[in-house]
């Protein structure tokens, strides 16, 4: 019911038009209202002729969150595997404190780092580019990655990689032929999040771009103007969840099981 | 296949503190080629330390180790050709059963022949013939470990196979075949392998020499027989056999005869270099008679109770404050509270500061 029915006014609303929304209230399309596909219509049609052309925005968020995404777990699983298996010392540094300084990154509010990523971006020529954006949010989802996957690691017993070297393995084969391969699940868990929280991004993205690149939540919200387009904005919050809940389905089966579920012993 | 010289080997987990506490303390042993040895101690006593610094996962703090004379203390795990198996079953989940049991081969880039030969020939010898291209995750705990133990004899060119605890998740009836295969595998491959247990009976049955730990100290290495009738220490005594050798405080009254709760017991052990009388008599309870009359080294025993152990009766008496234990054959019937046991000269241990005198 919770979950569903929001969706539902969604996909109802952005079939309506100005009318059916503003005159009086309506649900059933054909009886309460004649369905419209004004709503759908404008996101793909170029500002030129009226609409808003989410399309290319949509691909730069596609592109942005699936690089950062990517790279963050790559990075993200070799530095908690290494904080998993090795000790540390560093002063009085240990482990546990530099998996809470990846943490800490995320404990920040946003506002703090965007003055320094601006000057960043800007002094590399980066602002406003696909390339800035990435390097910023491998920024934002390397620590979820490393905090998860130091956690999977954890729970995959040590004894694990002992074998593979014995079996003949060096620690590198060890780590790529033995323990990345049972640590599939994790690895799916850390991607869904990174995904999550790459693609709902909104305020980097209104910071550190301008006229050259767009993502999707910025151009979502500039929709919204002197008269609200609840159709085009429905619209618009449909195809932009659609991704997520493609991937959650296709994951699903991995949430449930986000440890090893015993399997190693 | 390899001698394995452990030179002066010792190992404490925390090096950089003023006195630390050693997990191994140094000691030196030679395992000969092609020998089984069983490590008996109880948990804690170092026995897992040692197996994992002759596979190379622990580098020891002190001392060498030596394959066929060949120094390999800095050898890396994977240059040392050892096979370990660890007490609970690990496998490799994403493999089927077939992959697993071929993984240290084909690391080691052995042919496909020569592969195909061994996981057959091993899986035939570990009832995994039929499993061989189920998923290994789909296994149950006994035949996972069952996996481990073949992927750890898989390899005939090994040095020696390291076990540490290995049947402990399998089921007694499958433990007595298994060890019954390895052996049956050290003698046909002439495999140097080395079981990790704390069960004395594991170990009794399987291994020719037997290494007993206590405390990070080797206490004794020897035969079955030896450990059994010459514990070297009390602790050895005591940890080996069921029950545990009675150990009685006592005082030495002459050369080759001692005193406890006012009982003389003559002894085979010459006592007349012993500088502490004050010493301990350890007898088996296997070697203690039933005796009809009264003579030398029999004492009278109040019988404190009699437990029917199907094969043996083992009778639990007071002298004075001792408690004594003697085993009997079950036929023998125990009528009186007041028992004669007769404890032979031959048997009787004497222990001086938890040492046996010799």
């Amino acid at each position: 019911m919770f979950v569903v029915a929001p969706f539902l006014w969604a996909l109802s609303t952005s079939f309506k038009d100005f009318q059916s929304v503003n005159s009086k209230v309506t649900y059933i399309p054909w009886v309460d209202y004649e369905p419209s596909l004004e709503g759908w219509k404008v996101l793909i049609k170029s500002p030129a002729k009226g609409g808003v052309d989410i399309v290319e925005p949509y691909f730069n968020s596609i592109f942005v969150t699936c690089t950062a995404s990517v790279i963050s777990i790559v990075l993200g699983t070799l530095a908690a595997y290494a904080l998993s298996r090795f000790t540390f010392k560093a002063g009085f540094v240990r482990n546990n404190d530099i998996t809470f300084f990846f943490i800490s990154q995320r404990i920040m509010p946003p506002i703090v780092l965007s003055i320094p990523f601006f000057i960043f971006l800007s002094t590399i020529g980066l602002l406003d580019s696909l390339i800035g954006l990435v390097v910023v949010y491998i920024v934002l989802l390397m620590p979820i990655a490393v905090w998860i996957m130091v956690d999977f690691f954890n729970r995959v017993p040590k004894e694990l990689d002992e074998t593979a070297l014995i079996d003949g393995c060096n620690p590198y084969q060890a780590f790529y032929k033995v323990v990345l391969p049972n640590s599939i699940p994790g690895l799916i868990v850390a991607g869904m999040f990174c995904i999550i929280f790459g693609w709902i991004d909104f305020f980097f993205a209104f910071i550190l771009t301008f006229t050259e690149v767009q993502l999707l939540p910025v151009k979502v919200v500039a929709l919204n103007s002197s008269v609200t387009p609840w159709w085009s904005l429905s619209a618009s919050a449909l195809v932009s969840v659609a991704p997520l809940i493609i991937v959650a389905f296709i994951v699903e089966r991995y949430l449930s099981k986000g440890n090893l579920s015993g399997a190693l012993k | 296949m390899a001698k394995i010289d452990l030179s002066n080997i010792s190992h404490t987990y925390n090096p950089n503190v003023e006195n630390p506490t050693y997990a191994l303390n140094p000691f030196s042993m030679t395992w000969k080629n092609g020998d089984r040895y069983a490590i008996l101690g109880p948990s804690g006593c170092g026995k897992t330390t040692m197996l994992n610094i002759v596979s190379g996962l622990v580098r020891p703090s002190g001392g060498k180790i030596l394959f066929d004379d060949k120094d390999v203390t800095d050898l890396i795990t994977e240059s040392r050709n050892i096979a370990q198996v660890f007490q609970f079953p690990v496998i490799y989940n994403t493999m089927t059963v077939y992959d697993n049991l071929a993984f240290p081969l084909k690391c080691r880039d052995f042919s496909k022949k020569k592969i195909e030969e061994r996981v057959q020939s091993v899986s035939e010898t570990l009832n995994l013939s039929s499993f061989l291209n189920m998923p290994a995750r789909k296994l149950t705990a006994d035949q996972k470990q069952l996996i481990s133990l073949g992927r750890g004899l898989v390899r005939e060119d090994v040095a020696a196979v390291l076990m540490d605890e290995p049947l402990t998740v399998i089921d007694p009836d499958l433990k007595f075949r298994l060890r019954r295969s390895l052996k049956e595998i050290n003698e046909q491959y002439k495999t140097t392998l080395v079981y990790v247990t704390h069960d004395q009976n594991e170990a009794m049955t399987f291994a020719d020499n037997i290494i007993v730990m206590d405390q990070g100290e080797i206490v004794q290495v020897g035969l079955p027989k030896d450990l059994f009738e010459k514990p070297k220490t009390t602790f050895v005594g005591y940890f080996i056999g069921s029950p545990a050798m009675n150990l009685f405080s006592s005082e030495v009254s002459s050369n080759n005869s001692i005193k406890f709760n006012n009982l003389e017991i003559n002894t085979r052990t010459d006592l007349s270099k012993i500088k502490n009388k004050k010493v301990k008599l350890g007898i088996r309870s296997e070697f203690i008679k039933i005796a009809n009359e009264q003579k030398d080294n029999v004492v009278n025993v109040k019988v404190i109770r009699v437990e029917d152990f199907g094969n043996f009766k083992l009778i639990t008496g007071k002298i004075g404050d001792f408690e004594i234990k003697s085993k009997v054959e079950r036929e023998i019937p125990i009528s009186s509270d007041n028992l004669k046991l007769y404890l032979p000269a031959d048997k009787c241990c004497i222990y001086s500061e938890d040492k046996l005198i010799q």
